[in-house]
């Protein structure tokens, strides 16, 4: 309905958006309605992004860069892992209001764009299919991890 | 109204509270009062439209929500409703001029009404309590009365009306105001959560979602009362059978965004009204009053609560302290103003004295800034 009013084509902006998974299934009118709650972070290498133990507020999609996720103040030692664009981290900030279970610095200069729980909770109330496909996503990616946890789990040393 | 999600309760941690903050927040707030009533010209109308853009914000989400683009979005409800409200305007121009031609002449007859309450009253008391009658009360108050209406009524009466009429062309600048409010005001969001150190961010958008959410929460629970009192009054007024009963029920509930004493008003401008169209019945007139004694005890117990109340969370003792404020350094317009400016300023000010008090999220942007300067002069060193 009312499609006469958003036909426009796609802008390299919602191209890359696009490409990062927590936001591959939506459509491009979603997209728009997405990037209008997006925003945009530039860090610069040994940066830090959050703390253990501090609330999280906000969803992080990396564009460009990589970011190390470790243990607080242990990025050499307690390093977790480190992820590359498209992915997403600081999912659980969205779901409970536990605070972060590990420190995020960013591993080279890299560019994040941000989704804060409000804006994720106004999507649920306003834009139930946008939220809900997101949440697909999170939650796929939540069962990713889970299985490469537990298949590391069981590799032998 | 949009209740206090999880992430509203446990982002309170995030702001900072005491003494301090309370005193900044009382500060704040005066001298932001003090700043807006020398530009009162400009606040009215801006007033008008942040109740407009809260009024319409959920017309525009609902398109947006429908795949229009927020801009569209906010042309469309926009234009809708000037074009609503210019033709509801049209048919009663004539009356407005009409009351316009002889508002004069009808408000000497509503206050000449009033006097003659006030005669039948005070007549009534002398005769129940003879004290009064060897005080020679009412003589002595009839003078009073005539008095004030020689004076200060005439003085004050042309002054004030004289300052609605100043303000009119101001307040057709509400609606353009709250069109660029719906179109753009997500985009100066972002701008301004855009300049702030990465450090200091997750603060800060949580701080322009809950200033946000407050303004929301309050501005559009004041609608929500001003549409269950008009509908109260209008109901009470037409079951006592006075005239015009739902134009008088939205007259009192909009005074009442006046705290205490719009109430006040309203009710004293209805008892005008009841004792001049219904001059030997004087029931009339009581039952307008205790019509207004109870609507204003649902409205405090009931409604209230309901609606507004639980947009500020604050204790009613500073909220009445405030109020007061608000009256002695802004009249009129700092009572509607204070509470809403007084619930933006304490989340800011929570903000700021939490981001003081920890010394973690201020060396992560002092670490931030040296990385970057690193950078900079990172050839003029090799």
């Amino acid at each position: 309905m009312l499609g006469f009013l958003h036909g426009r084509k796609e802008t390299p902006r919602l191209g890359t958006l696009r490409q990062l998974s927590l936001f591959a299934t939506l459509s491009r009118p979603e997209l728009r309605v997405v990037d209008g709650l997006l925003n945009e972070r530039s860090y610069l290498k040994g940066e830090i992004i959050f703390d253990e133990g501090e609330e999280g507020q906000t969803v992080y999609v990396i564009i460009s860069g990589r970011v190390l996720i470790c243990r607080q103040g242990e990025p050499e030692t307690g390093k977790i892992t480190e992820i590359d664009a498209g992915v997403v981290f600081g999912e659980l900030a969205l779901l409970d209001d536990a605070p972060r279970a590990l420190q995020a610095r960013a591993a080279e200069d890299c560019v994040l764009a941000s989704l804060s729980r409000g804006d994720f909770e106004s999507l649920l109330d306003t834009h139930a299919v946008i939220a809900s496909k997101i949440s697909l996503q999170l939650a796929r990616q939540l069962g990713r991890q889970l299985r490469e946890r537990s298949a590391a789990e069981r590799r032998p040393l | 109204m949009k209740p206090a999600g999880p992430s509203h309760a446990a982002g309170s941690r995030y702001l900072s509270t005491g003494p301090l903050v309370w005193a900044a927040t009382l500060v704040c707030t005066t001298l932001l009062l003090l700043m807006l009533k020398q530009a009162l010209w400009l606040v009215v109308p801006f007033l008008f439209a942040i109740i407009l853009y809260y009024a319409l914000f959920p017309a525009v989400r609902r398109l947006t929500l429908a795949g229009v683009e927020r801009e569209t979005s906010a042309a469309i409800v926009a234009g809708s409703f000037f074009v609503l409200a210019v033709a509801a305007m049209v048919p009663t121009l004539p009356w407005l001029a009409a009351q316009a031609v002889n508002g004069e002449e009808a408000l000497f007859r509503y206050l000449e009404g009033g006097r003659m309450l006030v005669d039948r009253t005070l007549t009534a008391l002398e005769s129940q309590f003879g004290f009064l009658k060897r005080m020679d009360f009412h003589a002595e108050m009839g003078r009073k009365i005539d008095e004030f209406s020689a004076t200060y009524m005439q003085e004050h009466l042309t002054e004030a009306l004289l300052g609605v009429a100043a303000w009119l062309p101001a307040l057709l600048l509400a609606p353009f105001l709250a069109f660029f409010f719906l179109r753009d005001g997500r985009r100066f969001l972002k701008f301004l959560s855009d300049a702030v150190p990465n450090a200091y961010f997750e603060r800060t958008l949580y701080m322009i979602e809950r200033v946000d959410g407050t303004a929301r929460a309050y501005f559009q629970g004041l609608l929500k009362l001003t549409l269950i009192d008009t509908i109260c009054l209008a109901l009470g007024l037409l079951a006592i059978g006075m005239p015009g009963a739902i134009a008088l029920g939205l007259m009192a509930a909009m005074l009442a965004w006046v705290p205490f004493i719009g109430s006040v008003i309203a009710c004293g401008i209805v008892v005008l009204v009841a004792a001049t169209d219904f001059p030997s019945d004087p029931w009339v007139v009581y039952a307008a009053i205790g019509l207004f004694l109870f609507v204003r005890l649902l409205d405090d117990f009931v409604f209230m609560p309901l609606t507004v109340g639980r947009s500020l969370q604050m204790h009613p003792l500073p909220t009445v302290l405030l109020i007061f404020v608000g009256g002695a350094v802004a009249g009129i317009p700092g009572l509607i103003l204070v509470l809403p400016l007084a619930g933006v300023v304490m989340v800011v000010a929570g903000t700021i004295g939490g981001i003081v008090n920890n010394p973690r999220l201020r060396a992560r942007h002092d670490h931030a800034k040296a990385l970057g300067a690193r950078r900079i002069t990172a050839d003029l060193h090799s």
